[in-house]
């Protein structure tokens, strides 16, 4: 009789940093992977379909920034900045240059990759406060260039973003397989979704090699991971490059999909909100990141939608109810914060890990 | 090996199963719903056989709500009182899908594909950069949108139903105003203060028109950021400029800041202010007695209860029995105009037998000229390329007795200036 060892048995780092080593984690890629694929054929609503897009791109974005603050430990106000330039990108190469989506995408990251390299070397000799303030200054002077370079921005008035979602002979904007006709929003779904797992994949492939080894260890003590050989400076700069190219995609999606950005988009309201994101999804994991834009980005539109159910909130104009709908959204918003950040510092992703243990423990859990 | 013949029977069932759920998955346009020639309009989005469905993108939360809030209710009232004689054409009643948009882009794009399915056309978008955000597909979808903004972009959109003199005639005929009857004279030092976006950029726009037309130059241009909390800097800078006339472009709670200052500084050339900067509020403020002294606002229509004006007469009673609450304001004013001329194109568009999105759109470029009864001046619609927005602009002076703070000082004043500003079709 063969006997199997059990299922939690680890004989060595390699199997130790498999990525879907156990069956359910096989199981859980499968069924993600279905999802993902099924999804839009069967919520085919224009309204879901636009907020999981919403979520997706900025599903992308948030692993970026967490690569950078949640693993290396720079805290950056900058983010709106790098989103803000990859869309612009995306305009000059996908729009004017009517280039393919993997051109302008590409273009975007590499453009997003320089700009953090520019800025990355501020990292060296600042350290958390200082250097929130010091990339708060970048959304200022990126506001400034955003709304003078008017040749490539269009200035105030925006410009449009006609960067089309065409692979080769494939247009995801207008999808025909089989005869059946797919919409610009199920097109667009696949898309992002599609490049969410792909970063996703990336970023985590990052964090588990040594590269992300090094990056906590910069984050936890940058002296420290000097003196073991990590070379902080060129780990902090790397983690710069890398973070702001996937903003910079996310930007370019951004504007693709809604097809007109203007200055008032890249505030720095929206570099908080992707700090509050990674908070409440969970600071250093790329599950979190993801689990955190698609809440952010989905619990609004709930409210919202089904806000004629809940008492005391005004749906129209001088509708009755003594708190908005989207007051209610800040509310809630700000609410969970701070919850988080007091109960669970892990965020989502940590609430997931532990019900992940339970399991894998059982029937001995604790 | 057994692993890698696992993962490949998962991929071949998913593969398999996305094939079956796609026979039926596609959300893509399929051909057939129209309209049918004559007659009845047949049934199609919007439009169920009796009412039509009217869509609303506008901010009824957050800071720009003070507009929206108003702005929807005028478009409500007129609905009302048109639902209660019967309805477009008589027998078709008008309602509305309203959904906030908090005045961000990507909101309002969410909510534009929550509702485009089922609208006939928008009765409201308000804000400029919402507009420019959902105007791609507008295009795309074939669907007329009201633009509750007056932005000189949407006179040749297609797609755009716009109401109003843009903004560009507002300060050209300010400056006429200040020129003539004023007490002006072209040598004087006329400054801008202006808001630092689009919104900003159309009045200096119209101050640069003016300033070639009437021989001046502009003196100093002082820029802020929406929000800012001190203006201390730039009215120090017009003042050391000896600005005698300095034309505003401003929203309400900026405006009441920085008129503050200015009293504080004693710093009194002639203010005027382009019309989003006022509202009834500031009448009520510590600084009215300047505002009364060195402010005058330029906007549309008349002062608020004007029985004079036959439009207004209409307003203030379809205000008194469908919204007794609503207080004067000329947001309101504004979303009755919107809901009046978009009235006009689905009166058309019923009377051609189509109110398919294409038959609404060619309706609107079919409707000639509206007149809003002196709430503003006439508007001569057509195809997008042919439109022509009224020219005259009124001067309010502030005045606490009034309904809304505002007594006219000049009704639908239409200067030659105004007259020969060009619409361009912008690159959007």
């Amino acid at each position: 009789m063969k006997v199997k060892p059990h299922r939690n048995l680890v004989r060595g780092y390699a199997q130790d940093l498999r990525l879907f080593g156990s069956p359910a984690a096989k199981a859980g890629l499968a069924a993600m992977l279905l999802v993902l694929l099924v999804l839009p054929t069967i919520v085919q609503d224009d309204f879901w379909l636009s907020v999981l897009i919403y979520s997706g791109i900025t599903a992308i974005g948030a692993i970026g920034l967490n690569l950078l603050t949640g693993y290396c430990g720079q805290i950056s106000l900058g983010h709106a900045f790098f989103i803000g330039a990859g869309a612009y990108c995306a305009a000059l190469v996908g729009g004017d240059l009517g280039l393919p989506l993997p051109l302008w995408l590409l273009a975007s990251a590499a453009t997003g990759a320089v700009l953090g390299g520019l800025i990355g070397p501020f990292a060296l000799r600042l350290r958390g406060h200082y250097l929130a303030i010091v990339t708060l200054g970048l959304i200022f002077i990126g506001e400034h260039l955003w709304r003078n370079l008017t040749a490539l921005t269009g200035g105030n008035n925006g410009t449009s973003v006609l960067a089309q979602p065409r692979i080769g002979p494939v247009d995801l904007g207008a999808l025909e397989i089989a005869g059946e006709n797919y919409s610009r929003n199920q097109g667009y779904f696949w898309l992002v979704w599609v490049l969410v797992a792909l970063v996703a994949l990336l970023a985590k492939n990052l964090a588990r090699t040594r590269p992300g080894r090094a990056l906590c260890a910069v984050r936890d003590h940058d002296q420290a991971a000097e003196v073991i050989g990590v070379r902080a400076g060129r780990y902090k700069i790397g983690a710069f490059m890398v973070s702001s190219a996937i903003a910079s995609m996310a930007g370019a999606l951004f504007g693709s999909y809604q097809q007109h950005v203007s200055p008032d988009d890249w505030t720095l309201l929206l570099s908080i909100q992707y700090i509050a994101i990674i908070i409440v999804g969970g600071l250093g994991t790329i599950f979190g990141s993801i689990l955190g834009a698609v809440f952010v980005g989905a619990l609004p539109a709930l409210i919202d939608e089904y806000s004629s159910a809940i008492p005391g909130v005004a749906t129209d104009a001088g509708g009755d109810g003594f708190i908005s709908v989207f007051a209610l959204n800040q509310a809630i918003f700000g609410l969970l914060i701070v919850l988080f950040l007091v109960f669970e510092p892990r965020g989502l992703a940590g609430i997931w890990f532990r019900v992940k243990a339970y399991f894998k423990a059982w029937p001995f859990s604790y | 090996m057994r692993s890698t013949n696992k993962g490949v029977r998962l991929a071949a069932a998913a593969l398999g199963l996305m094939l079956a759920v796609s026979a039926c998955g596609g959300a893509g346009e399929d051909d057939g719903a129209g309209g049918g020639k004559a007659g009845a309009p047949g049934n199609t989005a919007g439009f169920d056989g009796k009412t039509i469905k009217l869509g609303v993108i506008t901010p009824l939360s957050g800071t720009v709500a003070v507009i929206g809030k108003p702005l929807t209710s005028g478009n409500e009232v007129w609905f009302k009182a048109l639902n209660a004689k019967g309805g477009i054409g008589g027998k078709y009643k008008v309602e509305l899908a309203e959904e906030d948009s908090q005045y961000k882009t990507d909101v309002a794009v969410q909510k534009y594909n929550k509702i485009k399915g089922d609208v006939a056309a928008f009765a409201q978008v308000l804000g400029t950069p919402s507009t420019l955000a959902v105007l791609p597909q507008l295009r795309t979808d074939k669907i007329l949108a009201a633009p509750a903004s007056l932005d000189a972009f949407w006179v040749r959109e297609d797609n755009l139903l716009p109401v109003g003199g843009p903004y560009q005639v507002q300060a050209i005929n300010a400056v006429d105003y200040y020129l003539s009857d004023g007490g002006g004279s072209k040598d004087d030092v006329i400054c801008t203060m202006i808001q630092d976006d689009v919104y900003g950029e159309a009045g200096q726009q119209g101050i640069d028109f003016a300033a070639e037309k009437y021989g001046f130059s502009v003196a100093n241009t002082q820029k802020f950021k929406l929000g800012t909390e001190n203006y201390a800097g730039q009215i120090g800078a017009l003042a050391g400029a000896k600005c005698q006339m300095v034309f505003l472009v401003a929203t309400p709670s900026d405006a009441a800041k920085i008129w503050g200052t200015a009293a504080q500084a004693r710093f009194a050339p002639q203010w005027f202010g382009q019309s989003p900067s006022y509202t009834g509020a500031l009448a009520e403020s510590a600084i009215a007695p300047y505002m009364q002294q060195s402010v005058l606002i330029v906007a549309e229509g008349t002062e608020w209860g004007d029985e004079s004006v036959p439009g207004m007469k209409q307003m203030v009673d379809d205000v008194a029995k469908y919204a007794p609450e609503e207080k004067p304001d000329y947001y309101f004013a504004f979303g009755y105009n919107q809901a009046r001329a978009m009235t006009a194109v689905l009166e058309k568009a019923v009377e051609n037998g189509d109110l398919s999105r294409e038959g609404v759109l060619k309706a609107s470029t079919e409707i000639g000229t509206v007149s809003f009864e002196g709430l503003s001046g006439d508007y001569q619609y057509g195809p997008a390329d042919q439109r022509n927005p009224p020219r005259a602009s009124t001067i309010f002076k502030v005045d606490p007795t009034k309904p809304f703070g505002l007594a006219k000082v000049k009704y639908l004043l239409e200067s030659d200036a105004a007259k020969e500003f060009e619409f361009k079709k912008a690159d959007l």
